[in-house]
């Protein structure tokens, strides 16, 4: 079995990670089991109670944390989050996980409100590409990944989902351009579907509904902890289902 | 499929507990049932050639065996720490048992430390949904404190602890299975040569074998949370199997984890080169098309290795097959004999 090349490697201690949408879920589940590493991270999230209440939970881990809460979709939060990453000086893992669903329960594409949509295209297409070029320098120092969340929806036509499909669809194209083109740079870029999670996000999606035959997004871990042990480029390109069968990597 | 459908009664007496080389002086004096379409026979692990016919193709695992259990010393004293598989640089799941007779779960959190050697490690996660299992991470490479104070993983029914050579097979070639791809144990280079003047050929995967095969803890088998492990198949091997099944002989699989590495670069439209890791769990829901026999050993009750033969033959086929193992003494685990399943 191939494995990464063990040079060049930080010591555990110095291993960065950014993640958005933080407070919560997803987010939240990934930035615990990367604090309980000792990962430095950076985290953000809309609310700053949630945020900060998430922080300090994590800081009993002895990890080093830092938050700054705010909309990824502003410029101003974007740069205050750069910041965030030049003081630490380095940038292993990028997570673009802050996602807006839209409306909820959701409109059809014929009736959708195009200002919603701008705002489901802002978060979910626009924010993520924008922190990649605000970080880009440090990811290139650090010989960095990012790592675009992702869904089935962007794949699948499903009616109702298309707002939100459609922006996770251009978010997949966008990170499979990403990786030909920053291939050289030495940084890498996935698409990551962690599949159907019991998060709030999907209770959002399907209000009213049970959704306790999900799993927690702890289902997830096996998944990073393999992400972690590979080379950024032998996977760049590649779209992952956290859930799924085969966690590949191309020849 | 019911878990109940899986288990049997099982004689402990039937557990080997020494390597066979140690009283018989070879590995292949064991022996070998061999199950077919028209029923069950008894046979000698020398006598393997005649079952098999020029053109027929046996693909061995080539990962060899680690030297994984290690003593951890923690807040609750000494125990002991059996790496699994190995995720990235300081990061394993990995299984802590009171002792090697005793397994967990042992009262252990998130965070929590232990002395391993020279090196700290802490305890991060539990794996989901299999909670005897850890993701930990270490300080230091572990590599080098397995190569010094590792010795090979054994349970309750090994007494005495016997040296990684005992582990490692004909085919062993790049470290990293936590317990032996045991089926491939018995071959001697006697047997393969026995084999290779019959026209049977030789090809192999690579898969590193995780801690033993899970007791099936959900009432609906299917439902069971199993860990993935790293496997690889190359592109001549590939081609090997699809030549061997499109000129009309037989693919036959040496262990369950040649398996699990064949079926997870299976498509369509053949097996096709593919690395990684696999979450595969083969079971009756989950058909086996890339090959057309096993050789294995004997399986415990209620295991996903079980579940992966009802996949391959039928449950009512395995079933008989056990019971006449049982009735005639065979004995199990990865000392004990072996046993060949042909679906044709």
């Amino acid at each position: 079995m191939a494995q990464s090349s063990n040079a060049g490697t930080p010591a555990h201690s110095e291993r960065v990670a950014l993640i958005t949408g933080a407070s919560r879920g997803l987010g939240y589940t990934v930035a615990e089991f990367l604090a309980r590493q000792r990962w430095t991270l950076i985290l953000t999230a809309r609310h700053e109670v949630p945020l900060l209440e998430a922080v300090k939970r994590l800081q009993a881990t002895g990890a080093s944390i830092s938050a700054v809460p705010g909309d990824v979709a502003h410029d101003q939060h974007r740069r205050d989050l750069v910041a965030a990453v030049r003081r630490v000086g380095r940038l292993d893992i990028l997570f673009n996980n802050a996602s807006e669903l839209g409306a909820s329960p959701f409109p059809a594409l014929v009736d959708f409100p195009l200002d919603v949509l701008r705002r489901v295209f802002e978060v979910n297409v626009i924010a993520p590409l924008a922190l990649i070029h605000t970080c880009l320098p440090v990811l290139k120092k650090s010989r960095g990944l990012v790592v675009n969340i992702t869904s089935d929806a962007s794949r699948g036509g499903y009616p109702g989902w298309g707002g939100y499909g459609s922006s996770k669809a251009a978010l997949d194209l966008l990170s499979k351009t990403l990786a030909n083109e920053l291939r050289e740079a030495g940084v890498g870029v996935v698409a990551v579907d962690p599949g159907d999670l019991r998060t709030q996000m999907h209770q959002d999606a399907f209000p009213g509904q049970d959704i306790s035959d999900r799993p927690l997004p702890e289902v997830t871990l096996p998944f990073w902890a393999w992400l972690e042990g590979q080379d950024p480029l032998r996977i760049t390109g590649q779209r992952f289902e956290a859930q799924g069968t085969v966690w590949e990597v191309p020849a | 499929m019911k878990r109940q459908e899986l288990v049997f009664e099982q004689p402990r007496e039937l557990f080997a507990s020494t390597p066979v080389e140690t009283e018989h002086g070879a590995r292949d004096a064991v022996r070998l049932l061999v199950t077919t379409p028209s029923g069950h026979r008894h046979a000698t692990f020398a006598d393997l050639p005649r079952f098999l016919s020029a053109g027929d193709l046996l693909v061995a695992n080539e990962s060899a065996t680690l030297a994984a259990s290690l003593e951890a010393r923690g807040s609750s004293g000494s125990y002991t720490l059996d790496l699994s598989t190995r995720y990235a640089d300081g990061l394993w799941l990995a299984e802590p048992r009171w002792d090697p007779a005793h397994p967990g779960p042992m009262p252990i959190e998130a965070g929590e430390e232990a002395r391993v050697g020279d090196a700290t490690v802490r305890y991060v996660a539990p794996y989901p949904g299999i909670p005897r299992l850890w993701f930990i991470t270490a300080d230091r490479p572990l590599e080098p404190i397995l190569q010094r104070a590792g010795v090979p993983i054994h349970y309750g029914y090994v007494q005495k602890v016997w040296p990684l050579d005992a582990y490692q097979s004909l085919f062993s070639r790049v470290p990293g299975s936590a317990e032996m791809p045991s089926a491939a144990r018995p071959i001697t280079p006697k047997i393969r040569e026995a084999l290779e003047v019959a026209g049977v050929r030789f090809t192999s995967v690579l898969l590193h074998s995780g801690v033993s095969s899970l007791e099936i803890e959900t009432d609906q088998v299917e439902e069971q949370a199993v860990y993935p492990e790293p496997f690889e198949v190359s592109s001549a091997t590939a081609d090997l199997v699809n030549r061997t099944r499109d000129s009309g002989h037989r693919v036959i699989a040496i262990g369950t984890t040649v398996v699990r590495a064949l079926e997870s670069a299976w498509t369509p439209d053949g097996v096709r080169p593919r690395r990684g890791f696999t979450r595969l769990f083969v079971h009756p829901g989950n058909p086996v098309r890339s090959i057309d026999g096993l050789l294995t050993g004997f399986h415990d009750p209620v295991t996903s290795h079980l579940a992966m033969l009802a996949a391959l033959i039928g449950l009512p086929r395995v079933m008989e097959a056990y019971r006449a193992a049982i009735a005639s003494g065979y004995r199990w685990h990865e000392f004990g004999d072996s046993h060949l399943i042909l679906r044709k």
